[in-house]
């Protein structure tokens, strides 16, 4: 049991992929710009890594060595279209706030670092439970960012008002100051990681 | 005494401490902010103060509690972040955002790379653009009928702009030409609408006499801005006088591009340094949204910085051929 | 289970069979998702027309009209109330925003009255531009749009010359590319009309 909790948790601190693997880097600054954007970005791409990561475990002994990567993205892009059909389908609110973001999932090194690093050389529940932690790692550390973006910049969390907007700073919300949010969040992290 | 030190680069050019380069620029800036008192009055000094003062407590409170260091105030760098940053905001800006600025340029702009002499980007810069991103309503609003009492008791010639609220460069970038009337003397004595330090271009140029004359800094930077930028202006079908003395070109040119640590060390470095400010300065003005580009292109080109110094490194005494294998 | 080797036909057969597979699944997924996508984007079309047009009991996007003023296509969407011609919604486009296009759905009465609008698509400054979709039909000052006519009210921010209506604080870029929407869509509007009247 122990192994497989510390499966779950390294993902979800420590090697988080956003603070500290600093994966994915493109999807966490491009859609933090509120706590619920982000948190749905973080769902979307743990349902992928979900998926793949089960798939490409199921498949790792069946894939040859020298074509594994292509193999792999494949795999992984199979799954981002089909999420990108199916919210387009059913969800158009989300695909009107995230819909250019839906795709970029394809290219985010999280999927393909735990499929290379985990999954092809684990059996199929680890592989499922570290899609898991590392999908709650990102998915709350995105909320973590696009929050205090939000706070900052709108002075909402969660479309919640705490003070009014006109005092919000908008840097916050544009990409300046999402580089400059995430810096000061892993210095944070980091911090906090080190005295614990 | 006279011991020959020979040590690297980065050398001092005035004799002495950071201190006394440091008062030596304080000394420079209380002219421009005579005329910024001046000008707009109470509030100016209102946002002065403010700002003076949040850099300080800001500055000490880092170097207390987080780098627990010796304390840094006297050396008067972040004296000089405070005045610089209230020179760049509107005399009528609320209290809060003028505290927002001052945090932001000593605690992100400053100390979060490790305190003077290791931040990248100007820190008084690094305030004002993080404040104009934030609050660009705020930021552009500036007061109406600046000196209509002035006008009204000497009878000099009325403001060009004072009572539409707006800069002279607001109305270039809109496109609007009916600027035939404005008067180059106005323009030097604080009789514009603008940030506190934009305003009195005399009092600058005379700050930068005594910069010269104390040789706290050298010419190359303050020239090499105003030349490219009345360069470019003329050469992109503006008007260069108007371009250099409207807005905050010169304050620009002669404090904050200066800034020892975030512009290159050689000479030949600073004029491309300089040549470059004015070129992104004019280009902002005329193409970009915003009207004013000054403190954009200085901390583009901060970034620069380490790069130009790379290559415009001097040959090491007595060395022969390529300089840059060093 | 052994790893299988990296020989040439493994890896084709490896590679091969999982792309068949991926695409199958796709082909699959599209077939199923294809026609929820397109009713969901009609059904905005239509939500957008309905919010905006007056009354109308014919169907609008049927009766669509194009005409292209400066270089963007305008579509007009008149509303008829028992063929009687009630106004119309009419989707326009500017591409003087601050950043990208600017697509907004206008709705005019019959005399060119604006009844209301919504902003489609825009990429401008959050908490700038972005305020277009609340801060034309605000009645404060002189900001609201909703019930001018651009015959009798001069359609281009207070700053500019002549202009009657207050354009967004520190926006003015994207309040004038708002603006232009509404002028050329009310244009488009009111060419529509007169093509109506050639036909009686």
């Amino acid at each position: 049991m122990k192994k497989y909790y510390d499966i779950l948790y390294n993902g979800i601190i420590p090697s988080n992929p956003v603070f500290v693997l600093l994966l994915g880097m493109c999807a966490t600054l491009g859609t933090t710009s509120s706590a619920h954007n982000g948190m749905m970005m973080g769902i979307a791409t743990a349902v992928v890594l979900l998926c793949s990561n089960v798939v490409i475990s199921m498949v790792k002994s069946l894939v040859p060595d020298k074509v594994r990567i292509p193999a792999f993205i494949v795999i992984i892009a199979s799954f981002v279209t089909m999420l990108q059909l199916a919210v387009n389908a059913w969800l158009p609110s989300l695909n009107a706030s995230l819909g250019i973001f839906i795709p970029l999932i394809v290219v985010n090194c999280i999927l393909l670092g735990r499929a290379e690093a985990f999954a092809s050389k684990n059996g199929i529940f680890e592989s499922f439970l570290d899609g898991l932690g590392t999908g709650i790692g990102f998915t709350l550390a995105l909320i973590l960012l696009g929050g205090v973006r939000e706070i900052l910049g709108t002075g909402k969390i969660f479309g919640a008002e705490i003070f009014p907007e006109d005092y919000g700073m908008l840097l916050f919300v544009l990409a300046p100051g999402a580089f400059i949010a995430l810096g000061y969040l892993i210095a944070i992290v980091n911090k906090i990681r080190k005295t614990c | 005494m006279n011991k020959l030190i020979i040590s690297l680069s980065p050398h001092i050019h005035a004799p002495g401490s950071i201190d006394r380069c440091m008062w030596n620029v304080v000394i420079a800036l209380v002219p421009a902010l005579a005329v910024a008192l001046w000008t707009f009055g109470l509030p100016a000094l209102w946002v002065t103060l403010i700002s003076v003062g949040a850099c300080l407590l800001t500055e000490w409170t880092i170097t207390k509690f987080m780098f627990r260091r010796p304390c840094t105030l006297s050396n008067g760098s972040a004296l000089i972040t405070g005045i610089l940053l209230a020179f760049n905001l509107p005399s009528i800006l609320p209290w809060w955002m003028v505290i927002i600025g001052a945090i932001v340029a000593i605690g992100i702009g400053k100390m979060s790379f490790g305190g003077l002499g290791c931040n990248i980007w100007n820190p008084a810069l690094v305030g004002r653009v993080f404040l104009l991103l934030s609050f660009p309503a705020a930021m552009t609003t500036w007061p109406e009928n600046v000196d209509s009492a002035f006008n009204a008791t000497t009878g000099a010639s009325s403001q060009v702009d004072a009572s539409s609220g707006a800069t002279l460069l607001t109305h270039l970038n809109s496109g609007d030409t009916s600027l035939a009337d404005y008067n180059l003397l106005d323009m030097m004595t604080g009789h514009m609408n603008g940030s506190l330090g934009e305003v009195g271009g005399l009092a600058i140029l005379l700050g930068l006499i005594y910069l010269l004359v104390t040789r706290t800094i050298t010419w190359h930077i303050p020239v090499s801005v105003i030349a490219s930028a009345a360069f470019f202006s003329w050469a992109f079908g503006g008007n260069p006088i108007l371009d250099i003395f409207a807005g905050g070109l010169l304050l620009g040119a002669v404090f904050m591009a200066t800034d020892y640590v975030t512009s290159p060390m050689t000479g030949k470095g600073q004029l491309i340094f300089g040549a470059m400010i004015g070129l992104i300065t004019i280009i902002i003005r005329r193409y970009g949204a915003y009207p004013e580009g000054m403190s954009f292109a200085i901390l583009l080109m901060n970034s620069f910085v380490p790069l130009i110094n790379r290559y415009c490194r001097p040959a090491i005494f007595g060395a022969k051929g390529r300089r840059n294998q060093a | 289970m052994k790893k299988l080797a990296s020989t040439l036909p493994n890896m084709i057969i490896s590679l091969g069979s999982i792309t068949v597979i991926a695409g199958a699944l796709l082909g699959w997924m599209y077939s199923v998702t294809k026609e929820p996508i397109a009713l969901q984007a009609q059904a905005q079309q239509q939500a957008a027309i309905a919010e905006v047009a007056p009354e109308f009991n014919n169907n609008p996007e049927e009766d669509k009209w194009e005409t292209t003023i400066d270089g963007n296509t305008f579509v007009v969407y008149p509303a008829y109330d028992n063929d009687k011609l009630a106004g119309a919604a009419v989707k326009g486009v500017s591409m003087n925003g601050f950043a990208g296009e600017i697509v907004v759905m206008c709705g005019f009465e019959a005399d060119g009255t604006v009844k209301d609008y919504r902003v489609l698509q825009q990429a401008e400054t959050p908490g700038l531009g972005t305020k277009m979709e609340l801060w034309f039909r605000d009645p404060a000052g002189a900001r609201s749009v909703i019930g001018k006519n651009p015959d009798k009210t001069s359609f281009y921010v207070s700053k500019d010359a002549g202009g009657e209506i207050d354009g967004i604080t520190a926006a003015t870029i994207s309040s004038r590319a708002f603006l232009e929407t509404m002028r050329n869509a009310f244009e488009a509007y009111r060419e529509y009309e007169k093509t109506q009247a050639a036909k009686k």
